[in-house]
């Protein structure tokens, strides 16, 4: 049986001379390579045959299993690949759908945070307290000069300036 | 103490009538500002009326006495007077001037606007 170790076979390839026999050419030979191939060497029929044989117990595992090893792992790599591009395409996807559900719960949160009696009652207390002040406290909410210089209601704007330079004069005291 | 939001408050409010360009704003602020017991509020209504440039905003704080240029408080009849000085377009506060000069008939009002009659000229 043959030793397809890779040592046996790298030694082979590259040191082929102790594996070549050297032959005369001669016009009788019927290899058709002889005269132009290995300058007359021609190689023996069992360069790739170890000439002894081993033990068919002692599985080498650095033979062909190894390379089908190799082979199989060289071909896994690229599912393994796959499989972790895969993975991490998935966690990113569960990253994305987190994130948007979480915006989606805080969103709702915020709609619907305070129950519905408390919203009434502070509604309800927000248009008691706006009835129950003075004109003057509603306009206070801040004066802006660009909507002063707007108004077309002049009493309005009066009685605005009137209220308020009053307040200042009623605290100067 | 007043709230700075009362005093914010007035200071947008006399500040937006005064470029309002509604002729009514003139009386708002002559009625409402200029009579007031404070004094930054003269001072802001007056120069409101300064920076209007119309002939009857400027009469209010030239020919008026204890208002604009008249006014009893030195810091704002000088706030006037400097508004006065930093118009682009004198023409109408000097004939205003001039006019109080010749034809008013409180002699104090008189002094004050050939005082700054003359500052105007130099200026």
């Amino acid at each position: 049986m043959a030793n397809l170790s890779i040592p046996s076979i790298r030694e082979r390839l590259f040191n082929t001379s102790k594996h070549e026999q050297s032959t005369q050419r001669n016009s009788n030979s019927t290899n058709p390579f002889a005269a132009s191939s290995f300058k007359g060497n021609v190689l023996t029929a069992d360069v790739f045959e170890s000439s002894s044989k081993k033990n068919d117990s002692n599985i080498n595992f650095t033979g062909k299993l190894k390379a089908s090893a190799l082979v199989g792992s060289i071909s896994g790599i690229g599912e393994r690949f796959h499989n972790m591009i895969e993975s991490a395409k998935a966690f990113g996807n569960r990253m994305k759908d987190s994130i948007v559900n979480g915006w989606n719960k805080l969103n709702e949160v915020e709609i619907s945070f305070a129950p519905a009696k408390e919203k009434a009652i502070s509604m309800f207390n927000s248009v008691k307290e706006t009835l129950g002040t003075s004109v003057t406290d509603l306009i206070s909410s801040g004066v802006s000069v660009k909507s002063v210089s707007k108004m077309e209601d002049m009493a309005a704007a009066r009685q605005l300036a009137t209220d308020k330079i009053a307040l200042w004069e009623a605290a100067e005291i | 103490m007043v709230d700075k939001r009362i005093v914010k408050d007035v200071t947008n409010i006399i500040e937006g009538l005064g470029i309002n360009e509604n002729p009514e704003t003139i009386s708002i602020l002559e009625d409402v500002g200029t009579n007031s017991k404070i004094d930054a509020i003269r001072e802001m209504t007056a120069r409101a009326l300064v920076k209007k440039n119309m002939h009857d905003s400027l009469k209010v704080v030239i020919t008026n006495k204890g208002k604009g240029i008249n006014d009893m408080s030195t810091v704002v009849a000088m706030s006037t007077i400097n508004e006065l000085l930093s118009l682009s377009d004198k023409s109408e506060a000097m004939k205003i001037l001039e006019d109080t000069v010749n034809e008013h008939s409180d002699e104090e009002v008189r002094d004050n606007a050939r005082s700054v009659k003359a500052l105007m000229a130099l200026s």
